[in-house]
């Protein structure tokens, strides 16, 4: 933890009141104020932001949820000025941070007082510096700040986000999670009174994201304001002190996040509740949590109110399997084992395959892997691990240096990738490298197309993949007039819509809200039910417990650990929770054994 | 991967210098190689100025191979055309296998070639031993805009990143069955799914960076810092001084003497 000083509003330090703004009476009592503020952007005709009153404290941490399209981004935005003063509308109702009027202050007066990260790091990097550490001091300069004081808050910055060892690298040459955690310290070494972060998780891996959030409780220890909008409501129960739901533009719910995280309107209105809560709405119908007790929020809550087994040990058995398959989907419960034989029709077979970059980067070392219909598999490791490497092994994007890959019963070196692209289909993580038509419609019928099926194919495949990505209203739109949560459903439908045996999905939940998630859960089961396979890369272990059966974690260019989640024995538990954590189901398990130690051994081997 | 165009990294001589002043070297380098009126000025300013800061900057080798690389073709059709056509009284031939060439010819080559290869090389040899950054922020604190400065650098980094975000759309396209293999007709026929997601996305990109900008406060007013400083000592800038004045004694001497004539 590094301690930081010099935040907090900026009150006394306030300059005499220009004609036009608030006057004593209606001086603003909170650092962030919002009355009665509604916006429209030029040219929409709903607001983005309806009758929204808001007013936040010094040092408080405060959560903005809600479903895609919501208006985060917008309150986000509004917070930092650039709502009205870069994205152009009608705004009505008083809005101030910091005492300023943001109606009346430009953005460059505005930045001094509050900062603001979006949520795609690689557009936020200024192109202007060469190396990290010249990029966190970017603002700075920018600021005026002295050198001396520069160079100290540019080292602060730089091991708070953990990226102290990348000072010397370019920018563009860091992973999307790296880039995120740079232009965050970028804006952090700028010590605004106020910062606004929107999905400022949507790239990080776990490990990072604990960071963030120990980093973000200390500055606001320090008197910083943090305005986060986040879909990943189990992060934001570890870290906000006050939570508000939007829903189309107003406010639906705000308070303290025990209070607002398990309202039940969340869930009526799809915005859902965090993980912990869940497990334990499930628990209780289970009989492991205690009808009278609250319902947590976090992980160290659910797991402290956990009923400890009574005093048999078949009953602690029966508690345990009960517990573990409470955050499963059940189909993975019931026939998950049956649905796959090993006798089952390969779709690719990698064998003992290196590859080498021309840089001389050995990726792959040796990797075998064979992926049969049916199979909903969890691709995981760290930045680095190969897993990118081996997913462009799957349709032929890349070809073994040694061993070879077979796709379809076809070596990769024989074949091209439009022919692979029959048996698998890839939807990669950035969405923009693949959206390009004019409507959602053409846009997934594009793939089926070029596989060459019948017109009257092509459109049932893209009717159906328009339903089962919940599509249908926006299907004459054009893909980037959708939130960021849509249009990745767009790209995936896209590839669903190609029929393949295999759809590979990198990174698919990322900025993705919950009820989405669950449509890509239910997606997959359906796939995997057509006998059609499913393979995830993915940081968030949650959904790959909670949508897949097998995982293969990679370590090294290597494939460490291939199992089903229900077969994982301690050791294997122990080296994915090192390189990638475990999923809350899993952490659950840990915990509740521990908790239960005095009823000895535990029988516990399904999921 | 750094990309910082030419730059390469070494602690020899010519590194060490504020950028102004290589600047103003390679200024009466050029101005030298033009005014000085005598035949072989260009190869002995090459052979006694250039290739010594090449050597003493320890980028030698990579300053001739780019240089030659670059100016190799004009050499050599300089060569041919004025070696071959020279017009010329002198009767004096070179042969050349079956080619006879003209010695008056051959040595007008040699001196245009020479002062071709200084007036390439000095700025060459300014941007293989300056970084790109360090060379903006000593512009800009002479003067330069800011907003120059920016789209400077941004241009070199960010040239690189679209070829990079060229070869994932591509890869995002085959994914979905785009023949980029086939025959022209096929090629012609993916060009959209290609270039379409390349100009949306820069058209985005290029609104989140004008963002990204405001946000870190490129246009905040009041004095600007810098978090790297350039030494500029009282030596150097005496050198500068006594070079643009050698400079400006040149001209007034080549005027002088062209209008004395």
């Amino acid at each position: 933890m590094y301690a930081v000083s010099g935040f907090g509003p900026s009150h006394g330090n306030m300059r005499p009141l220009r004609d036009g703004e608030m006057d004593r009476a209606s001086q603003p009592h909170h650092p962030v104020t919002l009355r009665h503020v509604t916006f429209t952007y030029a040219g929409a005709t709903e607001p983005a932001l309806r009758d929204v009153t808001l007013a936040i404290p010094a040092g408080q941490i405060c959560a903005v949820i809600g479903r895609a399209g919501a208006g985060k981004s917008t309150l986000c935005a509004l917070c930092a000025g650039f709502v009205p003063h870069f994205f152009r509308g009608r705004l009505d109702g008083d809005a101030f941070v910091d005492g300023l009027s943001i109606a009346t202050h430009p953005i460059a007066e505005l930045v001094r007082h509050v900062a603001l990260v979006g949520s795609d790091a690689f557009s936020q990097i200024s192109g202007a510096r060469f190396t990290v550490y010249d990029e966190v001091a970017f603002g700075l300069e920018n600021l005026g700040v002295p050198r001396a004081e520069m160079i100290e808050r540019i080292e602060w910055a730089l091991k708070a986000l953990g990226i102290d060892h990348l000072r010397d690298r370019s920018p563009y040459a860091l992973s999307g999670g790296q880039q995120q955690r740079l232009v965050i310290a970028a804006v952090l070494a700028m010590r605004p009174p106020i910062l606004a972060l929107d999905e400022p998780t949507m790239q990080l891996d776990p490990p990072a994201m604990a960071e963030l959030a120990d980093v973000l409780r200390s500055l606001s220890r320090q008197g910083m304001i943090i305005l986060v909008a986040e879909h990943r409501l189990d992060w934001v129960a570890e870290v906000a002190e006050r939570v508000v739901a939007l829903d189309r533009g107003a406010i639906l719910a705000d308070g303290a996040p025990a209070e607002v995280l398990t309202d039940p309107r969340l869930c009526a209105y799809g915005i859902g509740w965090p993980r912990p809560t869940r497990i334990a709405v499930q628990a209780r119908a289970e009989g492991c949590w205690a009808p009278d007790h609250p319902l947590p929020i976090t992980i160290t809550d659910l797991a402290a109110g956990l009923r400890p087994a009574t005093a048999d040990q078949g009953a602690a058995n029966e508690q345990l399997r009960a517990l573990r398959s409470l955050a499963t989907q059940p189909e993975s419960d019931t026939d998950g084992s049956q649905r796959t034989t090993p006798a089952a029709e390969p779709i690719v077979t990698l064998d003992a395959v290196h590859f080498t970059y021309p840089t001389g980067v050995e990726a792959l070392r040796g990797v075998s892997l064979t992926v049969r219909r049916g199979e909903r598999i969890a691709l995981v490791g760290r930045n680095g691990a190969g897993k990118s490497t081996l997913v462009r092994h799957l349709n032929g994007l890349l070809r073994p240096s040694r061993g070879r890959a077979l796709v379809g019963g076809v070596d990769t070196r024989m074949t091209t990738v439009a022919r692979c692209a029959r048996h698998v289909g890839i939807v990669f993580q950035d969405v923009r490298n693949q959206l390009f038509a004019r409507t959602v419609r053409d846009e997934i019928r594009f793939g089926p197309r070029n596989l060459g099926f019948s017109p009257e194919k092509v459109n049932a495949l893209t009717e159906a993949a328009i339903d089962a990505l919940d599509l249908r209203d926006v299907v004459n739109e054009h893909p980037y007039d959708l939130p960021l949560a849509r249009r990745r459903l767009v790209a995936i439908a896209a590839v669903v819509a190609m029929d393949t045996a295999l759809l590979v999905l990198d990174e698919p939940t990322a900025g993705l809200d919950n009820a989405s998630i669950g449509l890509l859960v239910q997606l997959i089961n359906n796939l995997a039910a057509q006998q059609r396979s499913v393979l995830v890369v993915s940081h968030d272990l949650d959904f790959c417990y909670e949508a897949l059966d097998r995982v293969v974690l990679m370590r090294d260019g290597q494939i460490a650990l291939d199992s089903r989640f229900a077969e994982l024995d301690d050791a294997q538990m122990d080296m994915l929770d090192h390189d990638v954590g475990l999923p809350i189901a899993l952490r659950l398990r840990y915990i509740w054994v521990s908790k239960n130690r005095h009823l000895g051994g535990f029988t516990d081997s399904t999921k | 991967m750094q990309r910082t165009g030419l730059f390469i990294e070494r602690a020899g001589f010519l590194q060490r210098l504020n950028p102004l002043t290589k600047i103003t070297g390679a200024l009466l380098l050029i101005g030298a190689t033009f005014l000085l009126p005598a035949p072989l000025t260009g190869a002995a300013l090459l052979g006694g100025v250039l290739l010594p800061l090449a050597l003493a900057s320890l980028v030698v080798r990579r300053f001739l191979d780019t240089l030659l690389k670059t100016l190799l073709p004009v050499l050599i059709s300089l060569a041919l055309v004025q070696g071959l056509f020279f017009p010329t009284a002198d009767p004096a031939t070179v042969a050349v296998g079956p080619l006879l060439f003209r010695r008056a010819g051959i040595q007008f080559a040699l001196d245009i070639g020479s002062r071709l290869l200084v007036v390439a090389g000095a700025p060459l040899l300014v941007f293989q031993t300056t970084h790109p950054g360090t060379l903006v922020q000593a512009l800009i604190q002479r003067g330069m805009p800011r907003s120059v400065g920016y789209m400077l650098l941004t241009a070199l980094q960010l040239i690189p990143a679209v070829t990079e975000r060229a070869a994932r759309v591509a890869e995002a396209q085959r994914a979905r069955g785009l023949e980029t293999e086939g025959n022209i007709l096929q090629r012609i026929r993916g060009l959209l799914p290609l270039i379409s997601p390349l100009i949306v996305g820069a058209l985005i990109e290029a609104e989140e960076r004008a963002m990204a900008l405001e946000a870190r406060a490129f246009n905040a007013p009041g004095p600007k810092t810098w978090v790297r400083d350039i030494p500029d000592p009282p030596a150097e800038r005496m050198a500068r001084i006594v070079m643009l004045t050698a400079l400006g004694a040149l001209i007034v001497w080549r005027v002088a003497t062209l209008a004395l004539g």
